[in-house]
């Protein structure tokens, strides 16, 4: 229990400190952040778009290292855990693309403009909404679970591509393309001390959350199946 | 006189309804989790018979 009202506490923490905290020329007080070239006041974005970027890789990534557990074991509360960690990635992955677009609209003008940073998320999307279309087509839980693993396996090798390489390889406007002249990457903002540790106690919050999730979700479906196999 | 003070204080506005929405989120996990360990206690009682 004590996990728990810790982490209700950080991420209240982080959202007043990320909301309120404000953003000045030259810091001189432990509560003001720096401004930084090309973000000014939408930098605040950091703290909460940033950890479902994060959590997008995290749970695409627990789903894989399940559907590889899935298919050596082939113990199907493998494919259920894999299940829900992939459902948790598309949900983080849906608040990391509204997040953007609405930060765009302030950043660039307009919520959508294929830069190379929000096709690539498009693509995400795609590519994992397809596991769910596919997960739905197979009725037999065993083909089902083989299939959406080889799938969720072969999916996650784009994940790095679309998230880590290809915006930073190609020109763009999202800060951190190659031709950024501004902000920088993430790791590489100009973020005082302060900031810093926001942004990774945010990490770490949303972080503990997801793992929270997960747990409830691949439970209740986990309890779900059970019940339905003892009752049907 | 409301205008004025939401106009002011828009930033506090958006903190207490993240906030709001976070006791939300958190509240309702809460709940899953505690009917997710009531269903398991059934569930090994059952078998336990």
């Amino acid at each position: 229990m004590i996990w728990k009202i810790v982490l209700f506490l950080l991420i209240a923490f982080v959202s007043i400190a990320g909301i309120t905290f404000p953003i000045v020329a030259k810091p001189e007080h432990w509560y003001e952040f720096p401004l930084i070239m090309g973000l000014g006041e939408n930098a605040k974005i950091i703290f909460f778009h940033v950890p479902t970027a994060w959590l997008t890789v995290i749970a695409f990534f627990m789903s894989t290292v399940y559907s590889i557990k899935y298919l050596r074991k082939k113990d199907l509360v493998d494919d259920i855990k894999a299940h829900t960690s992939a459902q948790l990635g598309m949900v983080f992955c849906i608040l990391a693309t509204i997040t953007g677009a609405v930060w765009a609209k302030f950043a660039w003008g307009s919520y959508w403009s294929w830069d190379p940073r929000q096709t690539s998320i498009f693509a995400l999307l795609l590519i994992y909404g397809a596991l769910f279309a596919l997960r739905s087509a197979v009725e037999v839980e065993e083909k089902r679970a083989a299939l959406s693993a080889v799938y969720s396996i072969i999916a996650f090798i784009t994940v790095p591509f679309f998230i880590f390489i290809m915006p930073r390889i190609m020109r763009g406007l999202h800060p951190g393309s190659a031709d950024d002249t501004n902000a920088g990457t993430v790791v590489n903002f100009q973020m005082n001390g302060n900031m810093l540790l926001i942004f990774f106690l945010s990490l770490i919050g949303f972080t503990i959350l997801y793992y929270w999730m997960w747990y409830v979700g691949y439970k209740s479906m986990l309890y779900k199946e059970k019940l339905n196999k003892q009752y049907h | 006189m409301l205008e004025e003070f939401l106009s002011k204080n828009a930033i506090y506005i958006v903190m207490i309804i993240v906030l709001i929405v976070w006791a939300g989120v958190f509240g309702f996990l809460l709940v899953l989790n505690n009917r997710i360990k009531n269903i398991e206690k059934e569930i090994k009682g059952d078998t336990g018979k």
